[in-house]
């Protein structure tokens, strides 16, 4: 070994070994042997001119594929191992690094020994890790929290449910008109305490878009006035029935103008929760009182009651927390009132509770006043009618003409009888350029058109038909049908030109709310100024409360779920039911023969269309297994698609077994044809209307 | 002596480092050390009757600092794909590291580790889940490097299939 020059003597000081590749594994050190080389790999052979540093560290060993690959392309530079680390002899462990270089045509190996700096490179990655660990940590409590409540939700949900189909039935039975009064009201509550319970969820589950969506500028602010005044058109039959008066304060004057920060739908679930609670503790024969009072910048909304008056062992604040209930149990879970709270007070406002001199309670709260200038015109606006107002109507204002743009037979059939039992007139088109073509040849009021079909998708037949409009003054008002509507589904839509969303599956009384409150955005006319509907300034109507998904979770519940969706129209579930068992199994049979010959694209598109038909019965599990077999056709990833296609197969016999009460008798000669014209026994090639 | 060169794969603080120290020493830290780059340990073990000499190569867990060079696996006779079964997401990722593995060297013996099992009050990975891996034909074995559950097994198995093949 020839001796070390100062150079090279420092060089092995500072933890570097340098060596040249000779060929053949061989290399030659230069310098002198570092004492950690000595303790990791041993003393060199006395008189070997060559080490065979691969044999000594099987990284290094790997490490020389990519070296040599370096050398081999003659480019300047290094190519580096990264870092690894190997016991010496004493087991300590010690990190090193390697870098090849191409120096003066010579092959050279640097070896790192990193001990001095790794302590710091190790500390900052641990801090990293440590954050990351934490980070995910509550993520998954935050995700585990989230589920809880879902869980409650639908707990609480359920009951309603069978209260609402139970209501239904009696409805139907021939019942002394007192008797039929009492089953109104109780139906009527329990669907308003579903939709309050899916607002709690709502509230919760998405506390920043609740934020955002108030309204804070004249223009669109409510009107905290008329909320009141709504409340208690709405629930004086309910007080009427508990024999205790409620009545507006007329002191309000109409020249006020009373339009708050909020929104329309919360606020009137927040007076729904105030007067639940009012009409709770309220003796017959007393009166309870809602009014509102000008503040200055802010207005006042109060609720009073001539019943017990505040607990007194009980902070005002308690009144208002979590799962908090008066000691008489008198309310139900503790929440109404919460919700109260956090969405007032998300809005900038107040709220309490008070003893009154005279007896009785006030709960009140105060929001902030809307900011004026964004005042639209000063002409009074027209009658609003939030969604659900318009659906309650028993008829539209006006018959509405309705294209339906979906592949799934079983879809667009649902679509259209729904439509049709409204009064509208509802035509069916098989794909996205079908309805293009269909919309060149007739006037439309809407499109409903679904997001995923083959040809060409909702979101294409959209942009087209937008392209089309350019420079005119029309705008075809489109409805967008989709099965998961995340806000990520909704901006994409809104960018595509869409004017609103309905989340699979569709529920009767939600298709009524946005087709009709959308229609009557834009005053009922079709051909409207452009700047009146301009895209970009359209609200998104979506029907996607966080649990308009299929909640049920076993087949048990279907046949409830779809009399709920198709508002018990019979012949309507027979039909649906009859495409389901006459279109499900085959597209079981094409899922199993894609898989078979692992055609991931043909397992998407059967399990979508598949999918969509079962949503339509609540059937969430099988739902479930569907759009993971979609998923797993979407990303080519077929592994584990015979097990779950097991699985799915599984979920339809049971809900084969639950729907078959339901099923249209079969005949022996002739089959039956559905409303769409196509064939339940044998599937025919459906024709649209 | 055979040598067999055996990679552990999977994200961070899934416990790797803790499943080789359990196997080599028989000891067990507490505290997560994170790991950088790749820890080369060995092992002499008996399989098929013979010693074999484990070259283990513990390989940093994927994250947002570091990403895995696939050349560290050149060579490989088989891997141990570990997840930490308190971390749902960390057996995806290791299902979709596989993907890439497999894409790159093909099939090789390898088995998933659901790691900390000791754990199981914390377990995300239902047993529904554990069929569905079966079924995709992963040997699965539910390991604790804290109380040694499984550990050994799982590595002698995987030497013994790394023989096999």
């Amino acid at each position: 070994m020839p001796p070390a020059s100062i150079f090279e003597s420092f060089f092995a000081t500072q933890g570097f070994a340098l060596f040249e590749f000779l060929g053949e594994g061989e290399f030659r050190l230069i310098g002198t042997w570092p004492a950690w080389c000595r303790a990791m790999w041993g003393d060199l052979p006395t008189g070997q001119e060559t080490v065979r540093i691969g044999d000594a560290s099987p990284f290094l060993e790997n490490f020389l594929f990519d070296a040599e690959q370096f050398w081999a392309s003659k480019s300047s530079g290094s190519v580096n191992s990264g870092n690894w680390t190997e016991r010496d002899s004493a087991g300590r462990e010690i990190p090193l690094e390697a870098s090849a270089y191409l120096l003066e045509g010579k092959r050279l190996i640097v070896v790192r020994n990193l001990s001095e700096t790794f302590d710091q490179q190790q500390e900052l990655f641990q801090t990293a890790r440590d954050s990351l660990l934490v980070y995910e940590k509550l993520l998954r409590e935050i995700q585990k929290k989230e589920i809880l409540l879902h869980c409650i939700v639908h707990d609480l949900t359920q009951p309603l449910s069978a209260m609402n189909s139970v209501f239904h039935l009696l409805e139907r039975e021939q019942l002394p008109a007192q008797l039929k009064k009492h089953v109104k009201t109780g139906e009527r509550e329990s669907q308003r305490q579903e939709l309050m319970i899916r607002g709690i969820l709502e509230a919760f589950s998405s506390d920043l878009a609740a934020q955002n969506s108030a309204k804070e500028s004249a223009g669109d602010a409510p009107d905290l006035a008329a909320c009141a005044q709504r409340a208690v058109r709405e629930f004086s039959t309910a007080f009427r029935d508990h024999d205790v008066r409620l009545r507006f304060d007329s002191r309000a004057k109409k020249s006020t103008d009373w339009r708050v920060t909020g929104d329309d739908a919360r606020l009137d679930r927040i007076f729904g929760n105030l007067l639940e609670n009012a009409m709770r503790y309220s003796h017959k024969d007393t009166t309870v009182t809602v009014g509102v009072e000008d503040q200055g910048a802010f207005i006042l909304a109060f609720v009073d009651d001539e019943g017990p008056g505040l607990p007194k062992d009980q902070p005002e604040s308690q009144l208002f927390a979590l799962f908090s209930k008066g000691k008489s149990h008198s309310g139900k879970a503790g929440l109404g009132l919460y919700f109260c709270k956090i969405t007032v007070e998300r809005w900038g406002g107040t709220i309490g509770a008070e003893t009154r001199a005279q007896g009785g309670s006030r709960f009140w709260f105060r929001l902030p006043r809307a900011e004026k200038g964004s005042r639209k015109s000063e002409t009074p606006a027209p009658e609003k009618h939030s969604p659900a107002e318009h659906a309650k109507k028993e008829k539209p204002a006006r018959r509405l003409r309705i294209l339906v743009a979906d592949d799934a037979d079983i879809n667009r059939e649902l679509l259209i009888e729904l439509l049709e039992k409204r009064g509208h007139i509802a035509i069916g088109a098989k794909d996205g350029r079908e309805a293009v073509a269909e919309l060149e040849k007739h006037d439309f009021d809407v499109l409903l058109v679904d997001e995923e079909m083959p040809h060409m998708t909702g979101l294409q037949a959209t942009r087209a038909i937008r392209e089309r409009e350019t420079g005119t003054t029309r705008h075809q008002i489109i409805i967008g049908i989709s099965g998961h509507v995340t806000e990520e589904d909704e901006q994409r839509f809104r960018d595509g030109g869409m004017d609103a969303i309905l989340a699979k599956p569709v529920h009767m009384q939600k298709l009524y709310e946005i087709v009709e409150s959308t229609t009557a955005h834009v005053g009922g006319s079709r051909a409207v100024q452009a700047a009146q509907v301009a895209p970009a300034t359209r609200p998104i109507e979506s029907s996607a409360a966080p649990n308009t998904a299929p909640t049920s979770s076993a087949a048990g519940d279907s046949v409830a779920y779809l009399e709920r969706s198709t508002g018990g129209n019979k012949k309507l579930m027979a039909s649906l039911v009859a495409i389901l068992f006459a279109d499900a199994p085959k597209a079981l049979a094409r899922i199993g023969r894609a898989i078979a010959q692992n055609n991931s694209a043909e397992v998407a598109a059967a399990a979508h269309l598949l999918k969509g038909s079962l949503a339509i019965f609540g059937a969430s599990k099988a739902v479930e297994s569907a759009r993971s077999l979609e998923a797993m056709g979407k990303t080519a990833n077929l592994r584990e698609a015979a097990l779950e296609f097991q699985a799915l197969e599984t979920e339809f016999t049971n809900l084969r077994m639950q729907l078959a009460s339901l099923a249209p008798k079969q005949k022996s000669t002739k089959h039956s044809e559905t409303k769409t014209g196509r064939k339940t026994k044998p599937a025919a090639k459906s024709r649209k209307r | 002596m055979i040598q067999k060169k055996i990679c552990m794969l999977g994200s961070f603080s899934v416990g790797k480092t803790s499943l080789v120290r359990r196997f080599v020493t028989s000891l067990f830290d507490e505290k997560y050390h994170t790991t950088i780059g790749v820890k080369v340990d060995k092992k002499i073990v008996k399989a098929n009757g013979q010693d074999v000499t484990l070259v283990l190569w513990d390989i940093h867990g994927e994250d947002v600092y570091q990403k895995m060079r696939m050349s560290y696996l050149r060579g490989m006779s088989g891997y141990l794909l570990v997840a930490d079964g308190t971390r749902r997401q960390t057996l995806d990722d290791a299902l979709s590291l596989n993907e890439r593995v497999v894409q790159e060297f093909g099939r090789i013996p390898a088995l998933l580790l659901l790691n900390k099992y000791d754990l199981t009050d914390q377990w995300e990975i239902d047993s529904s889940q554990g069929a569905k891996l079966a079924a995709a034909g992963w040997n699965v074995f539910n390991t604790s490097a804290k109380t040694g559950d499984a550990v050994e097994g799982a590595f002698l198995q995987l030497a013994q299939a790394t023989l096999d093949k």
